[in-house]
């Protein structure tokens, strides 16, 4: 069974590999290609993204045609920061895999790699 | 007789003498797993120790008082004659503890449910904008860095960036991945939570800011070793390389690369496992440490 978060997914996959506003009506067709799903389903999903403030709007006759606020890559980068601690809030909400480090502590992690004969990639 | 003197320092020792002990000692490195259920295990105990103590001394006539439950009821011993005004002793003596209780619990929750509230506002995102690999079984966002992280939690996620998959080799990866799958299935955020709640009671406290440090860097340790199991050394410790390096840029400012450091030296060199009889004694201290205030403050009647 399918998720609205699948679906939220698969729309903002849309406007993001089309980089240009476009109207419902265009992700229904495009989606339809690989499974049937309906109009309003599509168009409520497309106002939840519009409300979380994902989307932005704007009339073009008598469709509302709808773009990304940001593209994917800054998305991307926002999410990486924030989930690799380099925002304020550094609950325990988020386990990452190394630590910021210094230039003096990077080399002194070479150094240690060098010691025991190892290569590293520098 | 009265026990507030005995808690009190035993309580301040717990508090202050024995995080520099534990900081010393080599053998946390070489069970970190075990080490982390120690510093909990003085989290506990000090959190009992302060909560008998400020009992004992705002009640020092120990009288037995019917409202007192359970254990409390058994640790004031001695009916005798009352003091000034027993009913506010009385009651100082129940509310401290009590107070103390609350506090601590109430910090948990507020860290536990902050914690998982920013995970699901990110991981939500996360699903949005990231790429989902079945074959890494990880969430992959374009993201020009190597780099890696979890969320834990119920419906947890890998993430990782597309750059780590290009960068890394198939070994690293699999070495990276598998940590940070070692952290996810050991719950190691409630262990966090907790430390972290403590120090937001005892903010100033020794024990606190070690605690809360060292339980950090002790699940990266036991996230190391279970990566460890299935993959080598040296992948593991030149993926951590290669990751941090890739960073220092941007996070120049930061502190606590040294963890890095601490850890790389440890995958490479040997990690003799403590002798399982250290092992046990460790263990058996770490289960008695909590009980220790109980049994000064109630001690067993004799006779």
């Amino acid at each position: 069974m399918r998720r609205l978060g699948d679906l939220e997914a698969e729309i903002m996959d849309r406007f993001w590999t089309w980089n240009r506003p476009a109207t419902v009506r265009e992700v229904v067709d495009d989606i339809n290609r690989a499974r049937t799903v309906a109009y309003t389903t599509v168009m409520t999903v497309t106002n939840i993204l519009y409300n979380k403030g994902w989307l932005l709007r704007g009339k073009q006759g008598r469709a509302w045609l709808y773009s990304p606020v940001r593209s994917r890559e800054a998305y991307a980068a926002a999410l990486m920061e924030d989930g690799l601690g380099e925002s304020r809030d550094r609950s325990a909400a988020l386990v990452h895999f190394v630590e910021n480090m210094s230039e003096d502590e990077v080399a002194a992690l070479r150094e240690a790699l060098r010691s025991v004969g190892r290569q590293a990639k520098v | 007789m009265n026990a507030a003197p005995v808690l009190v320092g035993y309580t301040a020792a717990v508090g202050f003498v024995a995080p520099p002990l534990l900081l010393r000692a080599a053998w946390p490195h070489r069970a970190p797993a075990l080490a982390a259920a120690v510093w909990h295990a003085l989290l506990v105990s000090f959190s009992i120790g302060v909560a008998l103590a400020a009992y004992n001394l705002a009640a020092p006539t120990e009288h037995l008082h019917a409202g007192l439950v359970g254990l409390l009821h058994s640790c004031g011993l001695h009916v005798g004659p009352g003091g000034p005004d027993p009913d506010t002793a009385d009651r100082l003596a129940v509310a401290l503890p009590v107070a103390l209780g609350t506090a601590l619990a109430a910090s948990l929750a507020f860290h536990v449910v902050r914690a998982r509230r920013a995970r699901t506002r990110h991981r939500e995102a996360v699903d949005l904008v990231g790429r989902h690999s079945a074959r890494l079984r990880a969430t992959v966002l374009p993201y020009g860095v190597p780099a890696a992280y979890c969320l834990p939690g119920r419906r947890a996620r890998i993430v990782i960036s597309d750059a780590a998959i290009r960068e890394l080799t198939p070994e690293q990866l699999a070495a990276v991945l598998a940590h940070e799958r070692g952290h996810i299935a050991g719950r190691h955020h409630l262990a966090l939570a907790v430390a972290e709640a403590f120090h937001s009671v005892f903010r100033r406290l020794p024990l606190a800011r070690h605690a809360r440090e060292q339980t950090a860097l002790l699940l990266e340790m036991v996230a190391d070793d279970r990566a460890l199991r299935r993959h080598s050394s040296a992948a593991l410790a030149t993926a951590m390389y290669e990751m941090a390096a890739a960073r220092t840029p941007r996070g120049a400012f930061a502190a606590g690369g040294h963890t890095v450091l601490i850890r790389l030296q440890r995958v490479l060199g040997p990690r003799p496992a403590p002798h399982p009889a250290f092992w046990g004694s460790v263990a058996a201290v770490a289960v008695a440490v909590p009980l220790l205030p109980l049994l000064v403050a109630c001690p067993p009647v004799l006779g």
